[in-house]
């Protein structure tokens, strides 16, 4: 390596005297002669330039004076406003069941670019129970070739097409149930590192997503392991998505995704006899995977766009637990034995939600969900359906009126004793920069 | 072991695999552009040494085009991104660059062409500006191609950086962008009588869409549909602008084909004598509004027809 890049300077160099010796093997009259058609091209090309037809700049009013639009490089600053109200016939349904309004959350957002090789992505939560949260936060590759995208930091982790989407752009109030029960209330993050490549051999659109991150979901702190279940390097959660999308035409198109992860939870035990320190241990490391297909079909007429659009959205997502957790380093022997209280059953959930665009302004949209229970003969499988009126005032704010009947029973048998009605209302706002339009 | 190097060589080749085996990259400039008018003018002055294509269609409003995945792989390849600028994409196009990840058409990239930098702009606002006055472009009205005089100095434009990435045929740009603004010169010309007609005639519009030509025709626009930019007409402003209409003597209703025309045809109904002219404001936006200079002679011509 090192004796080729000597061979380059050498060749550079050489290159260089040699053309220095043929300068001075020139004449005199051959270099007047040579300067004189260089004084003519030079005095052609700025005739040329000056009849070039040449870009104006911009008329700007007076007193304002022409440079950057934004001269002390500060990053875009943004402001996102989520705000519910619950109106349903039997208590609150909202987290703080004491409440029936309540601002979900603000979250605060800046974002610019770092330097040339990355941009930055900073999300602030901000709410009455968490206080202050860093929602995500993360570091992305803008100028890595093969146009590969590294991302380190926290960020909404490739479960699925919905986990993916913030909690304020749905187009319902809350996420589907498979969602919250399976990946959390406010969707599934993760700290580590995402790699994400797009290609096309097969003529379509493919998106590859590998993520590692540090745990799977939040950490309940009312569960205690003996050690840490991410002690190990197979105790990390690893996520991967691979994103299909196709144009069926100029109006309709067509996503059908896969997503496998796997990593280890805190699950319950019987709690052991406090330590030396008065720690009492109650959960061990158990394995949990998901693997899960999601289909998005939308439909969208180009010239009527403005008023007219579908989607219909269905995600599938099968949770395997382990059956018999091991735990690691293994619990102290002796005394009552240990009962293992996490799920051990396989369970499924899905969701399918479709939206109508009704006006320029307005949508219709319904959702349908299921989730399987780990013990049918304790908690019967969830069943719900939900309706939802959505108004946009502009592409900045957003009302929405949701009802829900969630059926504990299912349709079947237990319908009606168990159901739950619930009946919401969400207005969310954004202030500054326009942002994207969520695709 | 044999099974990890295995599950290595087909994740590299997953990776980039499609990249190895792809073809070699042709000798021509790819362009890509965000509208079909920056993709006439593109493909009139590049020819047959650039392979042009659009994300936007003529009949499709330019503030709404969806990001789809279909088109990020479009800009994967492009040397050229060419773009009105002025924030109009700005609802769709960081989404498809961030995608793209293309370097070259990145901002400060080589193929990063933002058009606007070659016209001057109308309705840069002098204050502060927010929300309340609509969706404001704060850098100023994004809608100038429709004046002729700014698409030939988008053509001039598009002959500089086409001859800075490829100055082998710096020259045939050259002369194209000269035969294209010949061309637009041409067309004034011949439009003469119709501009007549249309100086200083009152109309009204839908979207501040129409400055450029109404500048460029010389209409006089007395009112629009929109009380403000991109907000839907409500009947209190709609009472308004039919009395508006009244005293003007505004008799023409312009508007883009991908608005509902129900309430154009509201207000007309309320004015006697009022047309609703359809109008396309981009290159495709109707059928047999194939080109640039076909878009300019259209719409002066259906409005020439409507005021007289």
């Amino acid at each position: 390596m090192r004796s080729l890049a000597t061979a380059v300077v050498l060749l550079a160099l050489g290159a260089g005297v040699l053309d220095a010796q043929q300068r001075d093997t020139l004449t005199r009259a051959q270099r007047d002669s040579i300067a004189a058609a260089d004084s003519i091209r030079l005095v052609r090309e700025l005739e040329r330039l000056q009849n070039e037809p040449r870009a104006q700049p911009p008329s700007a009013p007076a007193g304002t004076t022409a440079g950057p639009t934004n001269p002390r490089l500060l990053p875009d600053i943004s402001a996102v406003g989520d705000i519910v109200g619950d109106l349903s016939p039997d208590g609150s349904t909202l987290e703080d069941p004491s409440k029936r309004a309540d601002i979900r959350e603000i979250e605060v957002a800046l974002q610019a670019a770092v330097d040339p090789y990355f941009r930055g992505d900073v999300f602030l939560g901000f709410n009455d129970e968490e206080g202050v949260a860093v929602e995500q936060a993360f570091l992305t590759t803008t100028a890595l070739p093969q146009q590969i995208e590294l991302r380190i930091g926290r960020y909404l982790l490739p479960v699925g097409k919905i986990n993916l989407t913030h909690r304020h752009d749905l187009h319902t109030i809350d996420y589907p149930w498979v969602v919250q029960r399976f990946l959390g209330a406010e969707g599934l993050k993760g700290t580590g590192l995402w790699a994400l490549r797009i290609f096309a051999p097969f003529g379509f659109y493919q998106e590859l997503n590998v993520a590692v991150t540090d745990g799977f979901g939040e950490r309940d702190e009312a569960l205690v392991t003996a050690e840490p279940v991410n002690r190990r390097l197979s105790g990390l959660t690893y996520t991967a998505r691979l994103r299909n999308y196709w144009d069926l035409s100029q109006a309709a198109n067509l996503e059908l995704s896969g997503t496998a992860i796997t990593g280890v939870r805190a699950q319950p035990i019987t709690p052991l006899a406090p330590d030396e320190e008065g720690v009492v241990v109650n959960a061990v490391g158990a394995r949990q995977t998901l693997l899960g297909a999601d289909l998005t079909y939308r439909w969208r007429p180009l010239q009527q766009g403005l008023y007219k659009s579908f989607i219909l959205q269905a995600e599938l997502l099968r949770q395997l637990n382990a059956d018999s957790p091991v735990s690691t380093p293994p619990l102290p022997a002796g005394g009552t034995p240990i009962e293992y209280l996490g799920p051990r059953r396989d369970v499924t959930g899905a969701y399918a939600f479709a939206r109508w665009q009704t006006s320029r302004r307005g949508y219709v949209g319904g959702r349908y969900d299921y989730v399987q229970s780990y013990d049918a003969a304790i908690d019967p499988d969830l069943h719900a359906a939900s309706l939802y009126l959505e108004f946009f005032p502009s592409e900045f704010s957003k009302l929405l009126l949701g009802y829900e009947r969630v059926f504990q029973g299912g349709l079947g048998s237990g319908f009606g004793a168990d159901a739950l009605h619930r009946l919401l209302l969400q207005a969310t706002f954004a202030l500054g920069p326009h942002k994207p339009h969520p695709f | 072991m044999h099974r990890r190097t295995f599950v290595a060589a087909l994740a590299a080749f997953t990776l980039a695999g499609p990249t190895v085996l792809a073809a070699p990259a042709a000798a021509q400039l790819k362009v890509v552009t965000s509208t079909t008018d920056l993709y006439d003018i593109a493909t009139a002055v590049g020819g047959k040494y650039i392979e042009a294509s659009h994300i936007g269609e003529g009949y499709q409003d330019p503030h709404f085009i969806e990001a789809k995945p279909s088109f990020v792989l479009k800009l994967r390849d492009a040397d050229v991104w060419a773009f009105v600028g002025l924030d109009l994409e700005i609802g769709w196009m960081p989404l498809l660059l961030q995608g793209a990840r293309n370097q070259k058409i990145m901002q400060g990239g080589s193929g990063y062409l933002d058009v606007s930098k070659a016209v001057p702009v109308l309705d840069v606002p002098s204050g502060n500006v927010d929300r309340s006055q609509g969706d404001v472009h704060p850098l100023g009205n994004p809608h100038y191609w429709l004046e002729p005089e700014n698409g030939k100095r988008m053509a001039g434009l598009f002959a500089q950086k086409f001859s800075q990435l490829d100055p082998a045929h710096a020259a045939a740009y050259q002369a194209n962008a000269k035969a294209f603004a010949a061309k637009v010169d041409a067309t004034t010309r011949a439009l003469a009588p119709q501009l007549a007609a249309i100086k200083g005639k009152p109309i009204v519009a839908w979207h501040t869409s129409w400055r450029y030509f109404a500048d460029y025709t010389g209409a006089n626009i007395v009112g629009f549909m929109e009380p403000k930019p991109g907000v839907p007409p409500s009947p209190s402003h709609l009472a308004g602008l039919i009395q508006t209409m009244k005293r003007t003597g505004a008799k023409v209703i312009i508007m883009e084909p991908f608005y509902d025309r129900k309430m154009a045809d509201f207000v007309a109904k309320n004015v006697p004598g009022t047309k609703v002219l359809v109008l396309p404001p981009s290159v495709g936006g109707v059928r047999g509004v194939d080109d640039y200079v076909a878009l300019i002679r259209h719409d002066v011509t259906q409005l020439a027809a409507a005021v007289q």
